[in-house]
């Protein structure tokens, strides 16, 4: 075995000379964690020094966020050692961890929603006053001007005295960055922390982490984006399926070079698109003033018009909750319309069964693929057939035709390369994630239908998967066919887009050709920072709600981000593919 | 009128305590079903001391009836072991556990009621008999029209419960203890991310729950019958779960719709009363509670929000 000091230096380079700068803070040696029948860890040895922001790199299971937790106390290596601050240190438990002020903001927060900003940040370790001398009673106004101080301090922006449900995502992250400053935390662990952040809140993010390091503290950030990495890390380690490939310098490297040791081998990360010619397609789907209510009678699609036509691919970009869900409920026929009409080439839908849309002209890629899109515990070639297990040949008066579907489940398995270890027999459950959505788009797909909705098709895949899903989401377009594409990712509107439309509090806030908006635009957007009438860049396409302002297109307000533009473009397509 | 407001209180007042300890098993993740039984095995259990001790104290002393309600509550809280053991060490279902602790008090305690009788008593009987619960009224303010009969002819245990109430108050909101129940309720992760014990908080909290049952069984048994006897499980335990959703799982709430229970009781009593009317009408006009009970939760249960994590089992490794 190499000494660990062999590893640090494994990128190749010279460690840095200067006594500040190799001051190590943590260190793991040889560390290995098994689970069954996967080795999440194998043998890994790294260090992080005081004061840097070290990024772990790698794709899904490659172990960084099993890395971390251990690091934070939530697992214990089976085998190695672990050293904080040059002392061998087994930590058992988060306690510890915090104990040895370590912190991790995880990425689902775990804040208690009906408590205050403040209430949560103390819970396990309250200030008391005695009331009477006596009475212990929880001191939260000392506490709220103690988090009020450490917002300030590092730019967090966070009221002591909100309550977290009233809070977004972005706000909810912030409170977490908090708790650990407020436990005085020195170490700060994010794992994957950008994954649900519209880019000018991930803009605010890598700033905080800037004043986190001026502040002394250490930060190690999991993620799979690279130009975050590359815009605050000064070193990164790159995992893949549980080894350590290399730890590199950032300032050294490149986003080509850390993706391509991301996955083993070089990858084309852009995708060829050819430009749609949309002038005089037909209009396949229609939305006219659509209006869909939740439970309480809150408008969560408020008034949405817009077309998709033939050959077009319309993505629709949000933060999540938005409405975007619910939009692609009501078009499928899984949500109930308030108001306003959907109509299929020139068919209108709007009363119509999910069964009779389906066979109208709809296929249906839900978002929450193990819910909707699959039933788990049923084979392979069963779930194939869901669309289309009662008409012929899947049935035959009444009785279901079982060579039929096994049959139809080997060629789509060829077709659409689904890897599944008892070919059409494998119960559903054993497959990857990337495989069951295979499977999905690979029966929706083959109902050939006008209109294909996708939701979200790309979420929590690696990017072998996300890229083949993603081609054959244009070969659809390219063959004539409707696409109505939603998805968090604005990598993937990007990427994928011919015509991009935003959501925001139910509403469509702007439909214009997705050539004349970048990221920051669409990002304001997504924040409900424009109103729908202003700036209005587009001019003659699918622009129904909006007027037909002149192009004016205000720089981007956000444009104060010059690295943002330092990642190579074409790496944009493939770096924010996942989540956890 | 005066009628109505003491008999109303001393229905509502014990109902409340029983509806706090549901709250406290609620508020903290655990679905707790389990207040019938839990307030009988506390009567029981006061029944029991009351009986056993009958040749100890003077026979015009107040002292066994004050003890009572120190034994019903830790009778109550021993008997919630079972819940909390039930649900919390083996994850059993809580709403299944819940049943199987009624069930199980109302056989035990009439099992055991009859089997001591007979053994130690050497009577057959499925009752312990109790003193009569002194009543007091305060002078003077007693002598205000309509609200003078709140300071009239009511029960002692009426003050301990307001003083348990104002403690149990103070343990929910202003405690530490309180914030961490609280949590458990609604997101266990972030509890158990901040280093504490779920399961520690949630297992207190039952025990809580049965001691406050076990009060709230011992007053009803001073108040309606002056004696332990299975009549004890009339179903006030559930009317108290249905003040508690009412009140939303919050205590003054609660407290305002435990009066309505009480006052809508003791009107509907008066009112057989006054009709003169025969014994088949009157249970049909005592059931007035629990219609008032169907209709409010009928149009308030969709605004009303239960704890996030009641009724989840707690999986450390889940994330």
């Amino acid at each position: 075995m190499s000494e660990v000091i062999g590893v640090i230096g494994a990128g190749g380079k010279a460690r840095p000379d200067s006594a500040a700068e190799s001051d190590v803070i943590l260190e793991l040696r040889h560390v290995t964690k098994r689970f069954p029948g996967v080795v999440a860890n194998d043998d890994v040895s790294l260090s992080v020094r005081r004061g840097e922001i070290f990024a772990l790199l790698g794709e899904n299971g490659a172990g960084k966020s099993t890395l971390a937790s251990m690091v934070f106390g939530m697992y214990e290596p089976d085998e190695g050692q672990l050293f904080v601050r040059g002392t061998e240190t087994r930590i058992t438990s988060p306690a510890e961890a915090v104990a040895l002020n370590i912190g991790m903001v995880h990425q689902h927060f775990k804040l208690v929603s009906n408590y205050t900003v403040a209430e949560n940040i103390v819970l396990g370790d309250e200030p008391l006053r005695r009331v009477a001398g006596v009475l212990p009673w929880l001191d939260m106004r000392g506490a709220e001007q103690r988090i009020a101080d450490l917002s300030a301090r590092y730019g967090l922006e966070v009221d002591p005295c909100a309550v977290i449900e009233n809070l977004g995502v972005s706000a909810q992250q912030r409170v977490e960055i908090l708790k650990m400053l407020y436990r005085d935390s020195e170490i700060l662990i994010f794992d994957e922390p950008t994954a649900m952040l519209t880019p000018q809140e991930i803009e605010h993010l890598l700033n905080i982490m800037r004043n986190l390091r001026r502040e002394g503290k250490t930060v190690i950030l999991i993620t799979h984006k690279l130009d975050e990495i590359k815009q605050v890390a000064t070193r990164c380690a790159v995992l893949a399926r549980g080894k350590l490939v290399d730890v590199l310098e950032v300032a050294d490297t490149t986003t080509a070079k850390l993706a391509a040791k991301m996955v083993g081998y070089d990858l084309a990360l852009t995708i060829e698109k050819k430009s749609a010619a949309l002038d005089n397609a037909p209009t396949v789907l229609q939305v006219d003033h659509l209006t869909v209510e939740d439970d309480n009678k809150f408008p969560v699609v408020n008034d949405v018009s817009f077309r998709v036509r033939a050959g077009e691919i319309f993505a629709v970009a949000g933060v999540a909750g938005n409405g975007q869900t619910q939009l692609a409920d009501a078009i499928a026929g899984l949500a109930a319309v308030k108001s306003g009409a959907i109509s299929l080439d020139g068919v209108d839908l709007t009363q119509m069964t999910v069964r009779q849309r389906a066979r109208a002209g709809i296929a249906y890629i839900p978002e929450d693929r193990h819910g909707m899109g699959l039933i788990l515990d049923l084979p392979l070639l069963q779930n194939l057939g869901l669309k289309s297990y009662f008409h012929h040949p899947f049935s035959q008066r009444g009785i279901l035709q079982t060579e039929a579907f096994e049959h139809h489940a080997r060629r789509l398995i060829d077709d659409y390369d689904i890897r599944a270890g008892q070919g059409p027999r494998t119960l559903t459950r054993q497959m990857s994630g990337g495989n069951q959505q295979k499977a999905i788009v690979a029966r929706e797909v083959e109902l050939d239908s006008r209109l294909l909705i996708f939701v979200q098709p790309t979420r929590g895949l690696d990017i072998g998967a996300t890229m083949a899903i993603r081609r054959r989401i244009l070969d659809q377009r390219d063959s004539g066919k409707a696409i109505l594409l939603i998805s968090l990712e604005l990598d993937e509107v990007l990427a994928l887009a011919d015509t991009i439309g935003v959501m925001y509090g139910g509403r469509m806030q702007k439909i214009a050709p997705a050539a004349t908006m970048d990221r920051y635009q669409v990002g304001e957007y997504m924040m409900g920072a424009r109103a729908s009438t202003s700036a209005s860049a587009s001019t003659s396409t699918n622009a129904s709600i909006s007027p037909n302002t002149p192009a004016t297109s205000a720089a981007p307000a956000t444009s104060a981000a010059p690295e943002a533009s330092a990642a190579p473009a074409e790496v944009q397509a493939g770096t924010g593919t996942q989540q956890g | 009128m005066n009628t109505i407001i003491i008999d109303g209180l001393s229905f509502a007042l014990p109902l409340l305590i029983i509806a706090i300890g549901g709250i406290y098993s609620e508020r903290s993740g655990i679905t707790n079903l389990a207040l019938e039984g839990l307030l009988g095995f506390g009567a029981f259990s006061g029944g029991l001391f009351v009986a056993a001790t009958a040749g100890v104290f003077a026979p015009t002393s107040q002292v066994p009836l004050y003890l009572s309600f120190l034994v019903a509550a830790g009778g109550g809280a021993l008997f919630s072991i079972l819940h909390a053991v039930l649900c919390i060490k083996f994850r059993a279902d809580q709403v299944i556990s819940g049943v199987v602790v009624n069930i199980v008090s109302i056989a035990l305690t009439g099992f055991f009621t009859s089997t001591i009788n007979a053994a130690v008593f050497g009577q057959a009987s499925n009752k312990f008999m109790l003193s009569t619960s002194p009543r007091l009224t305060i002078p003077l303010i007693s002598k205000i029209p309509l609200l003078g009969a709140v300071f009239t002819n009511f029960y002692p245990f009426e003050v301990i419960i307001l003083v348990l109430v104002a403690l149990c108050w103070y343990l929910l909101y202003r405690t530490r203890y309180g914030l961490h129940l609280r949590a458990a309720g609604d997101n266990p992760q972030a509890l158990d991310a901040a280093g504490i014990d779920v399961a520690r908080v949630r297992f207190k909290a039952v025990l809580m729950s049965g001691a406050l049952s076990g009060v709230g069984g011992m007053c009803f048994a001073y108040s309606i019958s002056t004696n332990f006897s299975p009549a004890i499980y009339f179903g006030s335990g559930y009317l108290a779960i249905a003040a508690l959703i009412f009140g939303n799982w919050k205590i003054m709430p609660t407290f305002a719709a435990c009066l309505i229970f009480g006052f809508a009781r003791s009107a509907a009593y008066q009112l057989v009363l006054a009709l003169n009317a025969d014994a088949s009408v009157a249970d049909l006009a005592m059931i007035t509670p629990y219609v008032i009970t169907l209709l409010l939760l009928a149009f308030f249960a969709k605004t009303n929000r239960s704890p996030r994590a009641l009724g989840e089992l707690y999986d450390k490794s889940k994330r």
